[in-house]
């Protein structure tokens, strides 16, 4: 296997997002109101944004080759 | 990864996907009018008031709420986490199922009567059964966390199977130019993994949720027995201290808490000869922390109050986890989003899987994977 792909791993993407995701989650939980909630909105916007955006350029035909 | 283990996690993904995927669709499906149960929900409409920290008597209220329900007892009070109402159930009995409750929902500052719609019917209570037990009551509730269970398995058998599918393409590359299948194996494992953690977590906490009755149960027969038993030896008296009383010295019992719920003598969550009052602190997270205290139902004096075991606690921090509610409108927006993001996978990984059976064999994912290869 080449060398680049163990470098940049297949889950570096995955896990940041799991890592924004779970920081999202427990802001407004552990956090007491005002910026916490703010922050949760931003960062579970950020899988909310992915989904959206990966979801529609799947759906668009295939470039012109 | 192994071939063997390769087809071992999809043989595991395959199959608990299968059995859930319909149960996990009506969950989906349900769960979504239920994140907005607030805003869709019976809402009595609140006068503004002078003196916003005045307190009615809670005693006229549930005279109030009785003398329109002749031979019915009143089994709890139900005060709300963020309006100022208290919600007075009547029932035939003590320990009558609380979908035959009949509320009267009552302004706590001036003790005025509200027009509300009864919680336990119309289009969000139906939803509600659907999504938490299929009217089936325990049975159902655990036989959709068993679901639940199924659901989880399939969250991380998905991730183990991202791995090796990974190697082969770039974060978000989806191939079209091959077969429509193709396109949404790479739809599905990007949005899945993408929603991972939310839908994890959600599936999770749900599974939880579902244990409530058999917690609810473990509470009940150790600490509220060991918690009432420490005024054992007084006489037995008939007489009922006022509610108001009752909810007085509570107050003073536990200061900087929120009396939530009040259970009368003889329901499942008191005993025969005390109240059990349930108080929430003020934070995010405390507010979802019930800690309870016992009541002597004839001198109104506060017996015990103890915090819940940690068994408890789990359910009550996995609630909000699960519903979205605690973070005002927006994060119920983004639950929503969310939510119809995992139906757009569970409903590609139930295409995938019939286009694979019609098209005759799961080597068909290798084969056409390697063709994409060669042909880029």
């Amino acid at each position: 296997m080449n060398t680049g792909r163990t470098r940049n791993s297949p889950w570096a993407i995955p896990a940041l997002l799991a890592l924004v995701t779970l920081f999202g989650l427990l802001a407004a939980l552990v956090g007491e109101g005002g910026i916490w909630w703010a922050l949760s909105w931003a960062a579970l916007a950020v899988p909310c944004a992915c989904s959206a955006y990966y979801f529609v350029r799947g759906l668009l035909p295939p470039d012109k080759p | 990864m192994t071939a063997r283990g390769l087809r071992w996690w999809s043989w595991i993904h395959r199959w608990s996907s299968l059995i859930c995927t319909i149960f996990a669709l009506l969950l989906c499906l349900t769960g979504l009018p239920l994140i907005f149960h607030e805003e869709l929900g019976p809402n009595p409409a609140i006068d503004e008031v002078a003196g916003p920290g005045g307190r009615a008597s809670v005693d006229r209220m549930i005279a109030e709420a009785l003398a329109g329900r002749p031979g019915e007892v009143v089994p709890y009070l139900f005060y709300d986490r963020d309006k100022p109402i208290l919600k007075i159930p009547t029932a035939a009995s003590m320990t009558s199922a609380p979908d035959t409750f009949f509320y009267k929902v009552f302004d706590i500052r001036t003790g005025k009567a509200l027009a509300a719609d009864q919680p336990n019917e119309g289009f969000l209570y139906i939803m509600l059964r659907l999504h938490a037990d299929l009217f089936a009551g325990t049975k159902g509730m655990l036989f959709l966390g068993g679901m639940g269970l199924l659901l989880t398995l399939s969250i991380v058998s998905g991730m183990v199977l991202y791995g090796p599918f990974a190697r082969r393409l770039r974060f978000g590359e989806i191939r079209k130019r091959h077969s429509n299948r193709l396109r949404w194996l790479d739809l599905h494992n990007l949005l899945g993994i993408i929603t991972l953690a939310w839908f994890g977590i959600v599936t999770l906490t749900g599974v939880i949720n579902t244990l409530a009755a058999p917690i609810e149960l473990m509470w009940q027969s150790n600490q509220l027995l060991e918690m009432a038993a420490q005024n054992r030896g007084k006489a037995p008296d008939d007489r009922k201290a006022p509610v108001d009383l009752v909810l007085a010295n509570v107050r003073a019992a536990v200061p900087g808490m929120t009396v939530m719920t009040l259970a009368f003598p003889g329901t499942p969550f008191s005993t025969p000869t005390h109240y059990a009052a349930f108080l929430t602190g003020d934070t995010p997270l405390t507010s979802r922390i019930l800690k309870p205290a016992i009541i002597d139902a004839a001198s109104g004096e506060v017996v015990a109050v103890r915090d819940m075991p940690w068994y408890a606690t789990a359910l009550f921090v996995s609630q909000p986890l699960h519903f979205g509610d605690y973070g005002g409108l927006p994060l119920k927006i983004i639950w929503a989003l969310l939510d119809i993001v995992t139906i757009i996978i569970l409903i590609s990984g139930l295409y995938l899987w019939l286009a694979k059976s019609r098209a005759g064999g799961a080597r068909l994912d290798l084969v056409e994977t390697a063709s994409a290869k060669a042909a880029r």
